[in-house]
């Protein structure tokens, strides 16, 4: 199905509904989903108990945000929106009893991928709130700067992840909320870091690495909106011992997240938020997209894409990857 | 503006190099990817361009993100502690922002208060802060509600205001002053400039829409402290990462953690943050351990404690926590949404 703005605002109208009817017929105590931002092209989440609320709810190309990371954390019964990599995470968290499937009430939107605004900025020569419109309809995104409006592809303007996208419309939900999509299928167009650091010598990929990981702040956002980094205590807050200098510095910076990326292999669902809220733009989808193909090629193993299939930790083969140690 | 002078665009180059040759100079650079202060590369002045803020906020550079206090080695007699070698060359910051300009004597503030902090005093003895007037404000920019503008000089020695061809300049402190008299390549203002330099002004000034009003903030804030289900909803969407306060120009706590290896090291300190569970973990509990309770200490500290106790918004209206913020929450909703004074419970 091809996006159209106007299938989109049917979908966002079944929300609203879907949302205030639940709340008021109490099957759930509060629903998780999107608002308006307060910047140009962006959302926020909205956690809400108040029916009224529900009115904020939206659904369109900027809903970043992988809402399922605020479960653990959240009360009661809860509605949730949920696109397809964030069904793949509900499913993960589900199946390590993070959160029960019966307190959960997921409103599936079946996503047609999701607009980086950095690439747009990139591509226009002009800052997020410079930029007057993005919209889409099908597979043309169209950039509105003053009189000036030019057209781009899905593979110039989507997200890296959205564009290798496996599961775009979630397998787990209780209400679907229109029809749904097919992956965009064009990872290989677009000029991913990843391609670029495979074409490196191992050497080269080390200088690169320290190099970016100079400019680590330390504020850990990469971990707190991993839905997968659930730790009441992260190894890196650890302080007996100590497993690494609590300081933004080299190579404690490049350290933690080599052991993050090891934490969450086989339940990353290669949702892009780690990369996307990095302040400092440090491209960890590379890691972590890398160790997810890693874990699909020794185990055949894709996170959270079924409730059925074991969770790649819990479940042991006697003959599985005897190569694994060499 | 009186006594204003002016370099052509084609001579800033020029002029950054003189300065070189007594200062460490900087200037914003992407050379990385992310917009950052860096020694300057003696040529690039393509800023002028692309430049609205950097993303670390100028504070890094007087209180970095780590730093060591002193060295730890071992010897006969026992342990030697040495401070770090002395460094005496100044540092020259060009293209300062109004708002971060302001943070420094914000911070100043405190690094002098109940004892002198050298380290930080150090640096910013020795540094010159060459402003740069903003033109291209961005919409999450507040600065005009906390006492400051586009235009605003405090916590400049000299500042830079581009009117097109030429940049204005304008010594604001005694340093500044001297520094802009004494330079050849400085040729003087006409009052066509500066009238231009006016009107730029006003325009940038315009183009700030983000308003709040922060005359009884304090006040507010103080009756709404114990609301717990005020601060509940206000929360519920941060994810208690340390964007907000490791990048805003005027959070200051710091944590002081020994690196060692077989009892030889360095006692470092570097940058903390309130919003973390584990802040403070080190001496004791977190006496916040609920989300809720870090959210309103943030907050609170900027708009509330640092206003009693120094009579001074501690918020310059950068904006970074906004644009950064992975959830986008966004502190100018949150001090609209205080209840007026006398709708609270207390
Ligand atoms: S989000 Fe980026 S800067 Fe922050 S801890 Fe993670 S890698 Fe470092
Ligand atoms: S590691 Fe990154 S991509 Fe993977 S689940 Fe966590 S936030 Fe998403
Ligand atoms: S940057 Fe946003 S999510 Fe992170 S601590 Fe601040 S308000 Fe919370
Ligand atoms: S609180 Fe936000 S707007 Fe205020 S100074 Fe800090 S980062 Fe800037």
């Amino acid at each position: 199905m091809s996006y159209s703005a106007a299938k989109n605002s049917q979908m966002q109208k079944k929300l609203r509904q879907e949302a205030k009817a639940l709340l008021e017929q109490g099957k759930v105590d509060c629903i998780i989903g999107y608002e308006p931002g307060s910047l140009k092209h962006a959302t926020t989440p909205l956690i809400t108990k108040d029916k009224a609320a529900t009115e904020r709810l939206v659904i369109n190309p900027f809903i970043v945000n992988n809402l399922s990371n605020f479960l653990p954390y959240t009360k009661g019964r809860i509605g949730i929106v949920a696109k397809g990599c964030d069904s793949r995470s509900i499913v993960s968290l589900i199946q390590d009893n993070k959160v029960k499937r019966e307190d959960l009430f997921i409103l599936g939107v079946p996503c047609s991928g999701l607009i980086d605004v950095s690439k747009v900025e990139a591509l226009v020569g002009k800052y997020r709130d410079e930029i007057d419109d993005i919209s889409r309809q099908g597979d043309i995104i169209t950039v509105k700067v003053g009189a000036a409006k030019k057209e781009f592809s899905l593979s110039q303007v989507m997200f890296d992840n959205c564009l290798a996208c496996e599961l775009p419309t979630p397998a787990e939900y209780d209400v679907l909320l229109g029809e749904p999509t097919s992956p965009i299928g064009a990872a290989a167009e677009s000029a991913g870091k990843l391609d670029e650091l495979k074409a490196m010598t191992a050497a080269q990929r080390w200088a690169f690495w320290q190099n970016e990981f100079r400019r680590c702040t330390r504020c850990y956002a990469c971990r707190n909106v991993c839905p997968a980094c659930y730790c009441k205590r992260c190894f890196v807050d650890e302080t007996e011992p100590q497993w690494l200098a609590p300081m933004p510095q080299e190579p404690d910076n490049l350290m933690f997240q080599i052991i993050r990326n090891l934490h969450v292999s086989g339940r990353c669902t290669d949702c892009g938020e780690c990369e996307r809220t990095c302040p400092v733009n440090i491209p960890l989808r590379a890691l972590t997209r890398d160790m997810y193909d890693i874990v699909d090629e020794l185990f055949e193993f894709k996170s959270g894409m079924d409730t059925k299939t074991q969770p790649l930790l819990t479940a042991y083969e006697v003959d599985e990857a005897e190569d694994l140690v060499k | 503006m009186a006594d204003s002078k002016k370099v052509r665009k084609e001579d800033l180059a020029g002029l950054l190099t003189e300065w070189s040759r007594d200062y460490a100079v900087l200037a914003p650079s992407r050379a990385d990817g992310v917009a950052r202060m860096a020694a300057w590369d003696g040529e690039d002045i393509s800023f002028l361009d692309w430049y609205r803020n950097t993303i670390n906020p100028v504070k890094s550079l007087f209180l970095p993100p780590v730093e060591e206090m002193f060295s730890i080695s071992r010897n006969e007699r026992g342990h030697r502690i040495e401070l770090p070698p002395k460094d005496d060359t100044g540092c020259l910051v060009f293209g300062v922002r109004p708002c971060d300009a302001r943070s420094l004597i914000l911070l100043d503030v405190v690094f002098e208060d109940a004892y002198e902090d050298p380290y930080y005093l150090d640096r910013r003895r020795r540094s010159i802060v060459v402003g740069l007037c903003c033109t291209n404000p961005c919409d999450s920019c507040f600065c005009t509600s906390v006492d400051s503008g586009p235009a605003a000089t405090a916590g400049m020695d000299i500042m830079f205001t581009d009117i097109g061809d030429n940049l204005l300049v304008e010594g604001i402190s005694r340093k500044g002053k001297e520094l802009v008299a004494g330079n050849a390549t400085l040729a003087k203002a006409t009052r066509t400039d500066e009238n231009r330099a006016r009107k730029i002004r006003l325009a940038a000034e315009k183009k700030i829409t983000r308003k709040i009003d922060t005359g009884d903030s304090k006040e507010r804030l103080l009756a709404v402290f114990e609301d717990e289900s005020f601060w509940q909803q206000v929360s519920a969407k941060c994810v208690s990462c340390g964007v907000c306060t490791l990048l805003c120009p005027t959070c200051y706590c710091f944590d002081i953690n020994d690196a060692m290896t077989g009892g030889e090291g360095s006692r470092c300190r570097s940058l903390d943050s309130c919003a973390f569970s584990s802040y403070t973990k080190m001496p004791m509990e977190n006496p916040r351990a609920d989300k809720w309770r870090r959210v309103r200490n943030k907050l609170c500290h900027k708009y509330e404690f640092y206003p009693m106790l120094f009579d001074n918004i501690a918020c310059t209206g950068c904006g970074r926590c906004i644009r950064l913020c992975p959830v986008n929450w966004d502190i100018t909703q949150v001090l609209d949404s205080l209840p007026a004074k006398h709708e609270s419970k207390i």
